[in-house]
């Protein structure tokens, strides 16, 4: 799955841009089960278990990631860009991007700080004030390169650091979408839909239309969270940890999660003898908020991998995590069906 | 030699300052090609380049071979290492940033990011005191491989940019480091108008400290530093910025010889070479500074290469400059002027 998940992590895929990496997860499912691509862009796909469940089941995750967009291209040749997704300007000053169709390199640059004044080094950088540098000489230059629209995408190694951990770009969610492909590969009791959905960054938009296309009764949703258990911070503040097994929260700012499958979850990770935490602050938000009020409403839970430095190009997960993250899936699909 | 993939391989390998030797020793082995007894003295690489003639004025060509970074300064019990910046470091940018812990094994690592729940929404730049590195590693594996004093860097790979323009960090003066190599290759057979030693010196970023010892054991007439300089980009006061893509900036200053940076400028019009002149109204920042009030005093002046974003991971040069400054250096040593 350590492979999968590079090669996930290493496609660049803004929301609004999924072609790259639909085209690799498609390759990677069309022989296991049946699937088809909606009208936005997210991939429903049908796997036969041994069973016909009475109720249906969906498991998704989102296969976009935060990135930016190009909106402007100034007389000097640099880029004027926006956001796609939420992304502390911090994490963007001073790193390499790669940029439009041809994923030529760039910088987003910083002033000397020799030449910065004191107040200036204390202020935190705004988007605004940023631009990508491709080297163009100006703008004719540039356009032979950029078209406005393009996006642009954290150039970031896929690295591990030490032997438990990995660091990456896109980590959110391309972790939820590989364990999804393996899932697909597997023999599972019950009939499952899997969806690899459009646009979670900018609203949770795929999820709206495939939850409302497939009108399941239950659904797991895979995600990454922000976990702070970094130098410096304590106690609740740390919100979940790396280590610590995946995560099942009770609340975020999106939903209330079904109480009866936030137990479930504990029990499993307590019989399998793994890890599971909840967040210890009420934050953040992702598919579940579209998905569990669709329709006539559907029992939802997220399981989420604990993640540090989220939407930054250095992500940094624990792969046991992962692992056991995709254990209590699993196990997930079976207990469901006999609620 | 080619230029590029000499700055390239000199960019890719560390030497925070007081922690050269990596860098230094592959700069060595680059210079040997061209003064065969070249050696590493207190840190420096220095080596005498030709035949050295009586009678010739004496002078030093030098870009220094250290850059910033940062010393490990504390491992915490969650296994999280404190650093202390080596050199103007833009605190602005650290977070998320990946870099590499230089212990007895180079070890990958990225610069906390504080999320915005623990700063209550307001985004703060980070204290020097409140930055700490995530390798992975707990303290006690930590504790085998890293010590106090290592040195880290940011962990960057160059990219090509459009044209002639790369990217990458410790340009800043690794592309000063390759001109001069390059300009070696240019005079290979030529003869000389000085006696010319070459000079890769330590602890440039914290005070041009091994600029101070180099000099006093070379003891030159003339003096070129051959650094970076600020190249105008969105940010900078145009007024102090030269351009990149329009050659080497040849210094002008009360505390450098204008003399040279006369001589200078009228052999890179005779040579047809493209410079540009940047003023400095008193001390230069470079280890001319150094130079001129070296021993019983040195001419000195500045050649610079303009550079974007310096001291970050995402320094920006033209190749073309430091093939230029490599041209003008090597028109003034053969003496046209």
């Amino acid at each position: 799955m350590k492979e999968l998940l590079k090669e996930l992590c290493l496609t660049d895929s803004v929301s609004g841009d999924e072609n790259a990496v639909r085209e690799l997860i498609i390759s990677r499912i069309k022989n296991v089960c049946e699937y088809r691509v909606d009208n936005l862009g997210s991939i429903i796909c049908f796997k036969k278990g041994r069973k016909a469940p009475e109720k249906k089941l969906m498991i998704c995750a989102h296969m976009d990631e935060v990135g930016f967009m190009v909106t402007y291209i100034r007389s000097d040749g640099t880029l004027s860009f926006g956001n796609v997704g939420g992304i502390d300007p911090s994490v963007v000053i001073g790193r390499q991007v790669r940029v439009g169709k041809s994923r030529i390199s760039g910088v987003v640059g910083a002033t000397a700080v020799h030449n910065l004044s004191k107040e200036q080094r204390e202020k935190a950088p705004k988007t605004d004030s940023l631009y990508i540098d491709i080297g163009a000489a100006d703008k004719a230059e540039a356009e032979k390169y950029v078209s406005l629209g393009d996006c642009a995408y954290f150039d970031s190694e896929f690295t591990e650091l030490g032997e438990r951990r990995i660091k990456a770009k896109a980590i959110d969610d391309r972790a939820g979408c590989a364990m999804m492909i393996e899932l697909l590969h597997e023999e599972l009791e019950y009939d499952t839909y899997f969806v690899f959905n459009v646009q979670e960054e900018i609203g949770l938009r795929g999820s709206t239309a495939s939850a409302f296309a497939v009108a399941p009764d239950y659904a797991i949703v895979l995600e990454s969270t922000t976990a702070a258990d970094i130098d410096g911070a304590s106690g609740a503040k740390r919100v979940c940890a790396l280590g610590g097994g995946p995560v099942v929260s009770f609340m975020d700012r999106h939903t209330i999660y079904d109480k009866e499958l936030y137990s479930l979850a504990f029990e499993i990770a307590k019989e399998q003898g793994f890890p599971c935490q909840t967040k210890t602050m009420i934050a953040g938000g992702n598919d579940a908020g579209a998905i569990h009020i669709s329709g006539k409403g559907v029992r939802t839970i997220a399981v989420s991998l604990p993640c540090r430095y989220l939407h930054s190009p250095s992500s940094v997960i624990e792969y046991a995590d992962m692992e056991n993250s995709y254990k209590l899936v699993k196990a997930l699909i079976g207990r469901i069906h006999e609620i | 030699m080619d230029i590029r993939s000499t700055v390239v391989s000199l960019s890719e390998i560390s030497g925070t300052s007081g922690s050269e030797s990596k860098a230094a020793q592959l700069a060595l082995g680059m210079l040997r090609e061209y003064c065969p007894d070249a050696e590493i003295i207190n840190g420096n690489v220095t080596g005498k380049f030709g035949t050295h003639r009586e009678g010739l004025p004496s002078l030093l060509l030098d870009a220094h071979i250290d850059q910033i970074g940062f010393a490990v300064t504390y491992i915490t019990d969650d296994g999280f290492i404190k650093v202390g910046n080596i050199g103007g470091i833009d605190r602005r940018l650290l977070p998320a940033q990946p870099v590499v812990v230089h212990g007895s094994r180079d070890i990958k690592g990225v610069i906390c990011s504080v999320p915005p729940h623990l700063t209550s929404g307001s985004s703060e730049v980070l204290e020097m005191d409140d930055v700490a590195i995530d390798t992975g590693l707990t303290k006690e594996e930590l504790e085998k491989l890293v010590s106090l004093g290592d040195s880290v860097t940011f962990d960057v790979t160059c990219r090509d940019l459009i044209g002639s323009r790369i990217t990458g960090g410790a340009l800043d003066d690794r592309c000063g480091v390759a001109s001069i190599l390059y300009a070696l290759e240019l005079l290979k057979g030529s003869d000389l108008a000085y006696n010319v030693t070459v000079l890769f010196s330590t602890q440039e970023e914290v005070g041009e400290r091994g600029a101070k010892i180099g000099a006093f054991e070379i003891d030159p007439d003339i003096a070129l530093a051959v650094d970076v300089s600020f190249a105008y980009a969105i940010g900078e006061e145009e007024s102090k910025c030269g351009y990149l893509g329009k050659g080497p900036m040849i210094g002008i200053s009360p505390s450098l010889s204008r003399e040279i940076s006369d001589e200078l400028i009228n052999t890179a019009k005779s040579a047809d070479i493209p410079y540009q002149i940047e003023v400095m109204s008193g001390l230069t920042g470079t280890n001319a500074d150094r130079f001129s009030v070296n021993r019983c005093g040195a001419k000195a002046c500045t050649v610079s290469i303009p550079l974007r974003n310096m001291h970050t991971p995402v320094e920006v040069i033209d190749i073309t400059d430091a093939e230029q400054t490599a041209k003008l250096l090597a028109a003034y040593i053969r003496g046209d002027k």
